[in-house]
C-alpha cells in the first residue's frame, strides 16, 4: 500500500472521484493551474481540464453560491475555501441557502456539495489563517461537518462526503497536512460518515478529540499510560451528526471525560458534547466533563504555542478529572 | 411604555446627549425602522445622523466599524439576525479583532442592534435565533434585553462600552408593555438577574423566552412547584455565578433557549454548570430548544418548532 501524507490522500480522493463520476468538479481560489495554496488539487487541472477544475475570483459568497446552483442542477461540486478564516463571507450562502434547500423545497431538491477548507493553528498564520470555526456549522441543521485526522480517513471520508446527497463541510487540519503520513489504499474506498473511532483503549478516562488535536491527544494518552493512567481516546471524525453511541459506551466505562479542541472555549463544540454527555450519562459521571480548548481571544500570532492545547495541559486535565 | 418605545427613547437620549452618536441601517430613516423603533428620529435629528443604507449588510457594518475607529459612536441596525450573516466577516475578522490586532491601540465602540427570533410566521430566513453564534466570538459583548427597562438601559450601556456590543431584540417583545424609569440611564451589563424567586428548580433563559418561562413558572406554582427564573441578559461575557447561586439552592436546572439545540448557547450554560456546580446537581441539566429544522412557515408547525409554556412545565415535572 502506498504511503501518503494528508495532502496526497486528499488529492487522490479528488482524482478517484473525478475519474469515476464526471459530475464531480472542483473550484476555488488558485486551485486550478497553481494546484491550490497547499497543493491539494495539484495535477487535476492538467488531467481534467478547465471545465472541471477552475479558478475563481476572491469572492467566497460567489464560490459557494455558484456551487449551490451547480449542485441543484445535478453536478457534484467540491469548492475549496482557501482558509476557513475566509469562510465568513460565504456564511449567508451556507446557512440560509445551502443548509435549507432540502427542507424549503419539501424534499424536491438536495444540495450534494462538499466544501473543503483548511482550518486550525500551529502554522504561524496569525489571526486570519488559524481559526477553527467548526462550532458555527455544528449549530446549523442540514449540514454535516467532518474533520479527518489521518491520510487514510481523509481520503475515505472525502469520498463519502462527495457521494453524500446532502451538503458536507470538510475541515482539513492544515497543521498536519504533511506532518502525518500513513498507508492509503489505491482506488476507491469509503470511511463512513457519522462514526467515531476508538484510537486508544483504557478504563479510567475518556479523551475526545478530532483533527490536528487528535495527534497531540494520542501522545498525551500514551504519556499518561506510562504514568499508569489508562484512557480511551476517541477520534470523532464527524462532528455533525456526532457519534454519541461510541461516546456513551466509553463514558459508561470510565465515568470521566476530557474534551480537547483548539477553537475558543465559550460556545465551542466542546460545550455541546459536555451538555449532551451530561443529559444522557450524568449518573455515570464521577467528575465534571472537562474542556481543554483554545482561549477566548482572537487567535494570537506570537502566543499560539500558549493558545493551542498541548500535552502538559491535557495531561493536567486528565489528572484533575481523576482526582476530582 | 412598550419595549419598542423604550428602544426609541434610548436612541433619542443617545442622539441628544452625544454628537458622536448616529444611527444607520436599512429603512431606519424615512420608514422609521422595520419594527418602527426609529420612527420620528429622522425628522428630529436629520439625515446626517439617521441614515438609510443600501441592502448591503457587509458594507454598512463595515462602515460602522470605520466610523467607530474614526471617533464616532455608531449605532448600526441590522434588520434581522438572519441577514447579519452577510456581515459576519466584518464582525469576526474586523470588529472583534482590531483591538487585539493593534496591540490595544484601537478600540471599536460600535453598537449593533438586530431583531431575532421566531413566532410571526416569517419562515426559514427571518426567524432564527443566532445569538449563540455571536457568543462564540472573542472580542465582542452580546446582550439580550428581555424587559422594557433593559431595552433602553442596555442600549445606553452599549454606547458607553469601548468595544463592540451586539444587542439582540426579540421580535415578539417589541409590543410588550412594562415600567420604565425614564431617568434610569445605562443598565448594568455584567450580571444575570433573578426575575422570580423559587426553591425547587432553576429555569435559565433570555430574550424572547423570558415571558414564556415566567408564565410556565406561574403554572408550576399552581402545581406547588416553586421555580426560580434567571434571565441571563448578557450572553457574553456570561455571569455564571448567578446561575450557580441558584443551582446550589434548587439542585435542578432547565435551560430555555429558542435556538436550535445542537451547538446552542444552552449547551454552554449546561457545560459550565456541570463544570462548576457538579456536586449540587441532583438531575441532568435539561435543555428546551427549537426543533432542528429551518423555521416552518405554517403557524401550527412554527408553534411546534419553538419552545412553549407547556413543554417547560412538562420538563420540570419530569425532573
Amino acid at each position: 500500500m502506498p504511503e501518503m501524507n494528508m495532502i496526497q490522500a486528499i488529492n487522490d480522493a479528488l482524482r478517484v472521484e473525478m475519474e469515476r463520476d464526471d459530475r464531480v468538479i472542483v473550484m476555488g481560489e488558485d486551485i486550478g493551474k497553481f494546484g491550490g495554496v497547499f497543493r491539494a488539487t495539484q495535477g487535476l487541472y492538467q488531467q481534467f481540464g478547465e471545465d472541471r477544475v477552475f479558478d475563481t475570483p476572491l469572492a467566497e459568497a460567489g464560490i459557494i453560491g455558484t456551487a449551490i446552483g451547480m449542485a441543484l442542477y445535478g453536478l457534484r461540486p467540491v469548492p475549496e475555501i482557501q482558509f476557513a478564516d475566509y469562510i465568513y463571507p460565504a456564511f449567508d450562502q451556507i446557512v440560509n441557502e445551502l443548509s435549507k434547500y432540502r427542507y424549503r423545497s419539501g424534499g424536491q431538491y438536495s444540495c450534494p456539495l462538499t466544501i473543503r477548507t483548511p482550518y486550525g493553528g500551529g502554522v504561524k498564520g496569525g489571526h486570519y489563517h488559524s481559526q477553527s470555526p467548526e462550532a458555527y456549522f455544528i449549530h446549523t441543521p442540514g449540514l454535516k461537518v467532518v474533520v479527518p485526522s489521518s491520510p487514510y480517513d481523509a481520503k475515505g471520508l472525502l469520498i463519502s462526503a462527495i457521494r453524500d446527497e446532502d451538503p458536507v463541510l470538510f475541515f482539513e487540519p492544515k497543521r498536519i497536512y504533511r506532518a502525518v503520513k500513513g498507508e492509503v489504499p489505491k482506488g476507491e474506498y469509503l470511511v463512513p460518515l457519522e462514526r467515531a473511532t476508538l484510537v486508544r483503549e483504557g478504563d479510567q478516562c475518556t479523551v475526545i478529540a478530532y483533527g490536528a488535536m487528535l495527534h497531540m491527544a494520542r501522545e498525551t494518552v500514551d504519556l499518561a499510560t506510562k504514568k499508569g493512567i489508562r484512557c480511551d481516546l476517541i477520534d470523532l471524525r464527524t462532528l455533525l451528526p456526532f457519534d454519541i453511541d461510541t461516546i456513551l459506551q466509553s463514558v459508561q466505562k470510565t465515568g470521566r471525560v476530557v474534551i480537547v479542541h483548539e477553537a475558543p472555549r465559550t460556545c465551542g463544540f466542546g460545550a455541546e458534547l459536555a451538555a449532551t454527555i451530561g443529559e444522557k450519562a450524568l449518573l455515570y459521571l464521577e467528575a465534571p466533563v472537562l474542556r481543554i480548548t483554545g482561549f477566548d481571544t482572537p487567535f494570537p500570532y506570537t502566543l499560539e504555542h500558549d493558545y493551542l492545547p498541548d500535552a502538559p495541559r491535557v495531561l493536567a486535565g486528565i489528572e484533575k478529572t481523576l482526582n476530582f | 411604555m412598550t419595549y419598542r418605545e423604550a428602544i426609541r427613547a434610548g436612541l433619542r437620549e443617545a442622539l441628544r446627549s452625544d454628537p458622536r452618536v448616529f444611527l444607520m441601517g436599512e429603512d431606519v430613516g424615512r420608514y422609521g425602522g422595520a419594527y418602527a423603533c426609529s420612527r420620528g428620529l429622522l425628522e428630529e435629528f436629520g439625515p446626517e445622523r439617521v441614515r438609510d443604507t443600501p441592502l448591503s449588510e457587509s458594507t454598512f457594518v463595515g462602515a460602522g466599524i470605520g466610523a467607530a475607529l474614526g471617533g464616532m459612536r455608531p449605532i448600526v441596525e441590522v434588520m434581522t439576525v438572519n441577514f447579519s450573516l452577510l456581515a459576519l466577516d466584518q464582525v469576526v475578522n474586523n470588529a472583534a479583532t482590531l483591538r487585539h490586532m493593534s496591540g490595544g491601540q484601537f478600540s471599536i465602540p460600535l453598537a449593533v442592534r438586530m431583531a431575532t427570533g421566531g413566532g410571526r410566521q416569517l419562515a426559514a430566513q427571518h426567524s432564527h435565533s443566532l445569538e449563540g453564534w455571536y457568543a462564540h466570538i472573542p472580542g465582542i459583548k452580546v446582550l439580550t434585553p428581555a424587559t422594557v427597562a433593559d431595552a433602553k438601559g442596555m442600549l445606553l450601556a452599549a454606547l458607553q462600552d469601548p468595544d463592540p456590543v451586539f444587542i439582540f431584540e426579540h421580535a415578539m417583545l417589541y409590543p410588550m408593555e412594562g415600567e420604565l424609569d425614564e431617568d434610569a440611564g445605562a443598565a448594568d451589563i455584567s450580571q444575570a438577574r433573578v426575575r422570580r424567586q423559587g426553591n425547587d428548580v432553576t429555569l435559565i433563559t433570555f430574550g424572547g423566552s423570558l415571558p414564556k418561562t415566567l408564565e410556565a413558572a406561574e403554572q408550576l406554582a399552581s402545581l406547588e412547584i416553586e421555580a426560580e427564573v434567571v434571565d441571563a441578559r448578557v450572553l457574553r461575557p456570561l455571569d455564571i455565578s448567578t446561575f450557580l447561586t441558584s443551582v446550589a439552592k434548587t439542585h435542578r436546572v432547565v435551560i430555555v433557549d429558542e435556538a436550535w439545540r445542537t451547538g446552542s448557547f444552552a449547551a454552554e450554560i449546561s457545560a459550565q454548570i456541570m463544570e462548576q456546580g457538579f456536586d449540587h446537581l441532583d438531575a441532568p441539566v435539561a435543555r428546551i430548544c427549537a426543533a432542528e429544522v429551518p423555521m416552518p412557515y405554517a403557524k401550527h408547525l412554527e408553534e411546534a418548532a419553538l419552545p412553549q409554556v407547556g413543554i417547560i412545565v412538562k420538563t420540570v415535572q419530569g425532573l
